[in-house]
């Protein structure tokens, strides 16, 4: 008997599969911190968790596991997402960074995949490049209310994209747009604080969160590694996006297949000649002649040196 | 040292057909992955998969004592292809079945050979062999000529569903 055991229907290795995820969640408002709950309940083992601010008073109306005692304490987001994950899990793997993502992105690197709860568009352009880089797919979710006419009428819409390596990326699906990417530019700084609220979020997490398990433990047949959800809050409606349909076999030209890694990388600089560290990378070595003659070398230098 | 190892699933497929593809003499083929290289933030290394060189039906010889291996043109145009963008390279061949396949002893005898070529070509990198089955891979990794090689310790094949594994169920 498993804690896990009502959700066996995700295969019969599933429990492992969600120990072994690391999942990197950037931006700890009110999308992921549902998403942090619900991976957490789901039996997900590691963790990477970024955001650079505070829990205020007008996050309460929708941060999943906030509270007024963590608002009086100016409590870091990531310190709430890490506390709600250990009530479910204490023997969750948790890297917390109170920092902009790009301060930490290398701590990044080595995530399974990584959803995005950030606002602005420029951050969601460099979230999903950051993760093509690394070959890491990347869930964006993304809510907005907007006036309707001149009235007191509001529209509640928003999207969820799983961009995954060699797919449509945001840019191709319209989310990242030049317009865009202008207006937010030409608001900054005086955009305020935009309208949100806690219930189209954790429709939005929700749908996030069923596509990283598809993707991961797949309980049909057909999983997918690319979607776009679009959210209608008034008309209760929750489709997939004729976005995505449209770009059925277009390749993606905004992130070549070559484009991946760090430029910079240098072998080299990994080693220094230390006995110690070839010692380390020889006894891993398996089956391999090489391995044995440095092993070798390393002993006869050992043996010379102590005389 | 832990080393990743990720590769989309339809070049991952497209590898797979290509070495599965019958050669007038050769019992195996062979060709080179191209990889591209970073940190993982955690001491380790992860190698991005960027894309496949497929060694030419012209480019096997007929060897007396191993029946075919690659020549000299195949290795140079390998080591082309990596030069620029710096790539990793990994030799790769199937040996079919299923479960985790081993190096044989011509294997790891001919990686003794090339891997001093490629670290010549593209010496920030690191290069390897790989061996496929149906359903899996092992690999070795070394960081320079003169070091020692170390096991490639982990596989994501990038596509849906995600697999550790490299396998396509």
């Amino acid at each position: 008997m498993s804690w896990l055991d009502r959700q066996s229907f995700l295969g019969p290795d599933s429990d492992q599969v969600l120990q072994d995820l690391t999942v990197g969640l950037v931006g700890l408002g009110g999308g992921n911190s549902h998403v942090v709950q619900q991976l957490a309940h789901l039996g997900v083992g590691g963790f990477v968790l970024v955001d650079d601010d505070v829990i205020s008073e007008t996050n309460l109306n929708r941060l999943v596991g906030g509270t007024l005692e963590d608002v009086l304490e100016a409590r870091p987001k990531t310190e709430i997402a890490k506390r709600m994950v250990l009530s479910v899990n204490p023997k969750a793997r948790i890297a917390f960074h109170q920092a902009k993502w790009q301060e930490v992105a290398e701590h990044l690197r080595a995530c399974d995949i990584i959803i995005g709860g950030v606002d602005r568009i420029i951050a969601k352009s460099e979230l999903e490049a950051f993760c093509r880089r690394f070959l890491i797919p990347y869930i964006d979710m993304g809510m907005d209310v907007h006036r309707l006419g001149d009235a007191e009428n509001f529209l509640v819409a928003g999207q969820v994209v799983l961009s995954s390596p060699g797919t449509p990326c945001l840019r191709c699906l319209g989310v990242v747009t030049d317009n865009a990417l202008t207006d937010e530019a030409a608001q900054y700084g005086d955009a305020g604080g935009k309208p949100q609220v806690v219930w189209p979020n954790g429709i939005l997490a929700s749908t996030a969160v069923g596509l990283l398990v598809q993707l991961f433990t797949p309980w049909h047949g057909k999983p997918v590694r690319s979607a776009y959800f679009a959210y209608d809050a008034n008309e209760g409606t929750l489709v997939s996006s004729d976005r995505l349909r449209r770009r059925a076999g277009v390749a993606c030209h905004h992130f070549p297949d070559t484009a991946v890694g760090d430029p910079q990388f240098d072998i080299r600089l990994l080693f220094d000649n230390s006995p110690a560290d070839c010692e380390e990378v020889a006894a891993s070595a398996q089956n391999s002649p090489v391995g044995w003659i440095a092993r070798f070398a390393i002993w006869l230098r050992q043996k010379l040196s102590s005389r | 040292m832990n080393v990743c190892l990720k590769i989309c699933g339809d070049l991952l497929d497209a590898v797979r057909a290509d070495l599965h593809r019958p050669h007038s003499f050769a019992h195996e083929r062979v060709g080179f992955l191209l990889a591209a290289a970073a940190s993982d933030g955690q001491g380790g290394i992860m190698l991005l998969v960027r894309g496949y060189q497929t060694v030419a039906d012209d480019d096997y010889e007929w060897h007396p004592s191993v029946g075919a291996q690659i020549g000299s043109n195949a290795m140079r145009k390998a080591a082309q292809a990596s030069y620029r963008p710096p790539s990793a390279i990994l030799h790769v061949h199937t040996h079919g079945g299923r479960g985790r396949p081993g190096f044989s002893r011509v294997d790891l005898d001919s990686a003794a050979s090339f891997v001093p070529g490629f670290a010549e070509t593209a010496p920030r990198m690191p290069h390897g062999l790989l061996v496929l089955s149906n359903d899996s891979v092992h690999g070795l990794l070394w960081a320079g000529p003169d070091r020692p090689a170390f096991p490639i310790n982990s596989f994501k094949r990038i596509s849906a569903p995600i697999r550790a594994d490299w396998s396509d169920k």
